[in-house]
């Protein structure tokens, strides 16, 4: 550490963070004490004026201050004020969300998984002994083929439908989750295959290959664009639909149904990602000693086994991370939604539509239906969720761990 | 991989690696394809002008270029982007540097406060943001956006700068201090010129804030349409139902094209300067 005078030192600091500081209190930290102010207030599309005679809406509102009072919009709309009962705005968002009903129907849904999670236990426990009873693959396949038949037996279905009754929170939420799951381990397979085959030497042509592969990621700084491009393929009179009729096929309208709507999302969003974790791994897999395969190739070890015993294991300090990193993008994922779907289709008046994901979601209600009021409750619950998730996966992947000892 | 492998490994890969290259290209060649189209016909029902370019005109690219506005959209997304850049290299490098040489009161509670903030949804901040460029007569002008883009960009930069300033040896600069050097010239003489690589990586992702926005460009600067950005345009362009879609294919491509050749040729230079700094497992 270099060392000058005190107090010169605290003017340098001052100096070389002050910027920054000022920045991050100004639109990072102020915004996020305005939002939860307004969360319990009933501003809306008719009340978007703040009443500056409130105490609070005066000191949070920077166009009741004297210095620029003179700029606040005049005209229409009354004043906001605070919600009435206080927490309404958290309660229409949450529904029925905690009534004996949807509790126990939330409670049957993770019974589901118990025995994926037993399976997963179980392996962990198994991994250190030298001789497991059971192989990990009958495992896994039978936690999953005991999930099932769960699913089956306490009709899920029908468990499904209640949540997704109980409010616009629930439905959101639980649809982003779907994408994450479904998206993610889809660009990691897609990644990690290419990447597989592209680090194999014998492979003439690779780095035009290895070029066309990585063009979705360069063009993903424009998603919406590229986004835009792709929603044309999926219109009722787009190239799909186009290609199915040269061989007298009738297509259908893939964005109006909510399943196809939802996968058309999906790939779409996948071309956008999987490149990230082909480029990962590719780099990841060049440190991996070729001295270990030979080794393996000698014992006689299949193709499968030095995929799942040597290379995965191995790379695994370089996925964690992107894995983690990728899915919180994909929760927050806009751009592909908005220009494919723009949330939709919608069922039924006033829900959520079928690819409603939670920022396309909080999008609308601020900017179509300007129900501020319940945007920012939406916002401070997800702000709270995502925080212990981003603690929760720095702890993990111990990213901040260099940062904190020099 | 070791062995060479055999004939029908061979066909299998490449079979895999031609469809996803198919996979990856194609939208591309479609829009392509269709900005070469003549007049508004977007579809063809050939199968092979699905693929190949049986017609083409430029007269979509001279259109967009001289009758639509999307040269001041360029304009005003190159002024927003490269003020952007030059303005969060400045801040973030400098906070960088503090937080990598300098021992104070709040440093690590600094670096935490700078995480945890950015798990906040950034269009969720977007109205209290709006009110705040309001309030300083701001809102609806290039300035107020570029702002807003600084800040957003003031985390990631602070951070990865930061993970390359601790890997440059401090023995450097305490020799300077010993000549008589200050803070001030220490960071700007020494530790600036040594961190180049990641100076790159500040700068192209502090011009990227700017340049591939739609959310903010789009409600900070709503009108008129010389005022926007070339994204939101664009993107108000393709959904108007007055609007040929070959016009959209062709300004989208002449936005695209180039920003992929910039990456790809970057990508090596990219991937050295993420690595050797920020977030390292």
């Amino acid at each position: 550490m270099v060392s000058w005078s005190a107090r010169r030192k605290a003017l340098t600091i001052l100096l070389f963070i002050g910027p920054t500081l000022i920045g991050i209190l100004l639109f990072s930290v102020y915004p996020i004490v305005l939002s939860t102010y307004v969360s319990f207030t009933d501003r809306n599309k008719f009340r978007p004026n703040p009443d500056c005679t409130v105490f609070l809406t005066g000191l949070l509102e920077p166009l009741c201050w004297p210095q620029f009072r003179d700029r606040a919009p005049v005209g229409l709309g009354s004043p906001y004020g605070l919600q009435d009962p206080i927490f309404k705005n958290y309660a229409d968002l949450l529904g029925t969300m905690f009534t004996p009903t949807a509790l126990g129907s939330m409670f049957l849904m993770v019974l589901c998984f118990l025995p994926l999670i037993a399976a997963w236990v179980l392996t962990k426990r198994f991994a250190k002994l030298a001789t497991p009873p059971v192989s990990r693959t009958t495992l896994w396949w039978g936690g999953l083929g005991l999930s099932l038949v769960l699913a089956f037996a306490l009709n899920i279905g029908a468990a499904y439908n209640v949540l997704m009754d109980t409010g616009d929170f629930v439905v959101v939420v639980g649809r982003t989750l779907i994408f994450v799951i479904a998206r993610v381990p889809l660009s990691f397979v897609l990644g990690l295959t290419f990447a597989l085959i592209l680090n194999s030497e014998h492979l003439p042509g690779r780095t035009f290959f290895r070029i066309a592969l990585f063009i979705p990621w360069a063009a993903s700084s424009l998603g919406i664009l590229m986004a835009l491009i792709w929603q044309f393929f999926f219109r009722e009179q787009g190239t799909i639909n186009q290609v199915l009729s040269i061989f007298g096929l009738t297509g259908m309208a893939w964005l109006k149904d909510p399943f196809t709507a939802f996968a058309a999302v999906v790939l779409v969003d996948t071309w956008f990602s999987y490149p990230f974790f082909m480029i990962t791994i590719l780099g990841a897999l060049q440190s991996v000693p070729h001295d270990v395969y030979e080794a393996a190739d000698l014992d006689g070890a299949s193709w499968w086994q030095q995929l799942t015993r040597i290379t995965l294991p191995l790379v695994r300090p370089a996925i964690l991370p992107a894995t983690v990193l990728t899915s919180i993008t994909a929760f927050q994922m806009f751009g592909t939604a908005w220009a494919i779907t723009q949330g939709g289709p919608i069922q039924s008046v006033g829900k959520p539509g079928a690819t409603e994901f939670v920022i396309v979601y909080a999008f609308k209600q601020i900017f179509q239906t300007q129900n501020y009021g319940r945007a920012t409750a939406f916002a401070v619950i997800l702000f709270i969720f995502l925080f212990a998730l981003t603690l929760y996966s720095l702890r993990m992947t111990k990213i901040t761990k260099g940062a904190f000892e020099s | 991989m070791r062995r060479k492998p055999t004939t029908a490994a061979l066909v299998l890969q490449y079979s895999i690696l031609i469809l996803g290259a198919l996979f990856a290209i194609y939208p591309l060649w479609f829009a392509l394809i269709a900005s070469g189209r003549v007049g508004d016909r977007l579809y063809t029902l050939n199968l092979a002008g699905m693929f190949v370019p049986l017609e083409w005109t430029f007269e979509n690219y001279r259109t967009m270029l001289f009758d639509k506005p999307l040269l001041t959209w360029l304009r005003n997304s190159l002024y927003v982007a490269s003020v952007t850049t030059v303005v969060s290299l400045v801040v973030t490098t400098s906070a960088a540097f503090a937080f990598s040489r300098f021992k104070f009161y709040g440093r690590e509670f600094g670096l935490i406060l700078l995480l945890a903030i950015q798990t906040f949804p950034g269009v969720l901040s977007l109205v209290a943001v709006a009110q705040l460029l309001t309030a300083l007569g701001l809102y609806g002008k290039h300035e107020g956006l570029i702002l807003a883009y600084t800040t957003s960009t003031l985390v990631f930069s602070t951070w990865n700068m930061k993970g390359y300033f601790d890997t440059i040896p401090v023995e450097l600069e305490e020799a300077a201090q010993i000549d008589g050097c200050g803070p001030v010239q220490s960071f700007v003489l020494i530790a600036l010129p040594l961190a180049r690589p990641a100076l790159a990586v500040t700068a192209l992702l502090g011009f990227l804030a700017g340049w591939g926005d739609f959310i903010f460009a789009s409600v900070l600067v709503p009108a008129p349409d010389s005022m926007k950005l070339v994204v939101p345009g664009l993107y108000s362009m393709a959904n108007s139902q007055s609007v040929p879609w070959g016009y959209f294919a062709a300004g989208g491509l002449l936005i695209i094209i180039p920003t992929i050749l910039v990456f790809l040729f970057l990508q090596r230079y990219l991937e050295s300067g993420l690595t050797v700094g920020g977030v390292k497992g």
